[in-house]
């Protein structure tokens, strides 16, 4: 099949380990992706300082998304895919708004018709291409490791926009952790936010919270801490050094991005899926795989 | 007669509170103060933040003192609070709107809040495209990790997004 994806900001200027190990993982289905061309920021930064102005960008990159023939639309990012979704509630709720802003793509000769499905890498692993698939896919099962899951705020809450399982339970990359071999952990931190919703108001307090739930995953004593949003991975891998000085605790935990443990467990080389990129320990994991 | 907060003088503006239930067309009246939003909220430990407490401020009017207080950006946006209340009175709607509020009226919005739309307006993205390092201390760009260029936002979207981000005349 062939999927539309939507990279977003902090994906396509730093965080390449994402592209880079999805780009490698989806064939290994059978998916190819079409890029969109002229895609723009999804909204979700403005939205704290006009949130219509945020729902026309949404939009706008939805629209890009139809124009390039695209009906299933993949939303690695946490932030744009919440922004998506709720720009989709908003569009199909709000008649005033609708035709404003249909006034405005039609400036760039755009027009939305709704007819676009969206999806997080998670609930597209879980949901579409099936925890089953991905096990019978798998080569190298990294059998005898231990993990925590990290889905991120914006992929469980509002559960009345998005698409989640438990938003109180969540077990969609759980499951999809324990597809290829590996265990993982309940915890009582695994809903506590990485803090980047505070990075750029209040650092100090944004790299503590990210250092204090870090600080519980030590102490669990386990291999290693999955993510699914860049910014939950810039905050708990690039940053972690930082976030430890914070709350008084040397941390070296390995933080991969679930495509990439995915990648490895498909038997896809280390630096097609960018982790020699990783800032986190990752290596120590690394050589136990191979 | 008004309601004047003794602490402070505030005193309420029927005018602004009227406005962010528009705007947000927000259900202010739902919240019966359970406090469920508070007790889970992410910047409460750290940053004292009290959505329970923004929604009877903004229920006595003081609009202009809660706009001004930098209160409203320390909220982390994690929205346990939108998925817990039992209420429906999502608190964290009202705190983007107290938001939108503070930037239509350019009272205290961070810095760095601003610098992300004006990139956004730049070029089209949160940041330019990055150099990154490897572990092994490798300089990267795109094109030595063989992705793809940026293939970046026409112009016409800049015109449309200023006209949105332009506050409205009453």
């Amino acid at each position: 099949m062939e999927i539309g994806v939507y990279w977003g900001c902090m994906i396509l200027t730093s965080q390449y380990a994402y592209e880079l190990s999805l780009r490698a993982i989806l064939p290994k289905f059978n998916i190819s992706i079409i890029d969109i061309d002229g895609a723009s920021c999804c909204g979700a930064p403005i939205k704290n300082v006009n949130q219509n102005a945020a729902i026309y960008l949404a939009i706008r990159n939805l629209a890009l998304a139809e124009k390039a023939g695209i009906s299933e639309l993949l939303v690695p990012c946490n932030g744009c895919y919440l922004s998506f979704s709720e720009a989709l509630y908003h569009w199909k709720k709000d008649d005033t708004l609708r035709r404003e802003l249909s006034n405005l793509l039609a400036e760039e000769g755009l027009e939305f018709n709704d007819n676009i499905n969206l999806w997080h890498t998670i609930d597209f692993l879980h949901d579409k291409v099936s925890v089953e698939k991905i096990k019978t896919t798998v080569k190298k099962p990294i059998n005898g490791l231990k993990f925590v899951a990290h889905p991120g705020c914006h992929i469980l809450r509002p559960s009345t926009i998005v698409n989640v399982d438990n938003p109180e339970k969540p077990r969609k990359l759980d499951d999809l952790i324990e597809a290829l071999g590996a265990e993982s952990i309940d915890y009582p931190e695994k809903l506590d936010c990485c803090g980047g919703g505070l990075l750029l108001s209040h650092p100090e307090s944004a790299l503590t919270i990210a250092g204090l739930k870090l600080k519980a995953i030590k102490n669990l004593n386990v291999d290693g801490l999955v993510v699914s949003c860049p910014s939950c991975k810039i905050m708990l891998g690039a940053k972690q050094e930082a976030a430890g000085t914070i709350v008084g605790e040397k941390l070296q935990i390995p933080v991969f991005y679930y495509t990439q443990l995915l990648g490895l467990a498909l038997g896809i080389e280390e630096k097609s899926l960018g982790l020699h990129l990783n800032q986190s320990p990752v290596d120590k994991i690394i050589e136990k795989l191979t | 007669m008004t309601i004047v907060d003794l602490m402070s003088e505030a005193k309420m503006n029927v005018e602004l509170r009227s406005k962010v239930i528009k705007k947000g067309k927000y259900e202010l009246y739902n919240c019966f103060q359970c406090m469920r939003c508070t007790s889970g909220c992410t910047s409460m430990k750290l940053l004292e933040l009290k959505p329970h407490q923004i929604v009877t401020t903004v229920k006595l009017g003081l609009i202009d003192e809660l706009i001004t207080s930098g209160i409203i950006w320390t909220c982390a946006m994690c929205l346990k609070c939108t998925e817990r209340c039992p209420q429906d009175a999502a608190p964290s709607n009202l705190i983007t709107v107290l938001r939108n509020l503070a930037f239509d009226m350019e009272a205290n919005v961070p810095e760095a809040y601003l610098k992300v739309v004006s990139t956004v307006l730049d070029v089209g993205l949160i940041q330019e495209e990055q150099k990154v390092t490897s572990r092994d201390f490798e300089v990267y760009d795109r094109e030595q990790l063989n992705l793809p260029k940026i293939s970046k936002p026409s112009e016409t979207f800049k015109n449309s997004l200023l006209i949105l981000l332009t506050p409205e005349e009453e």
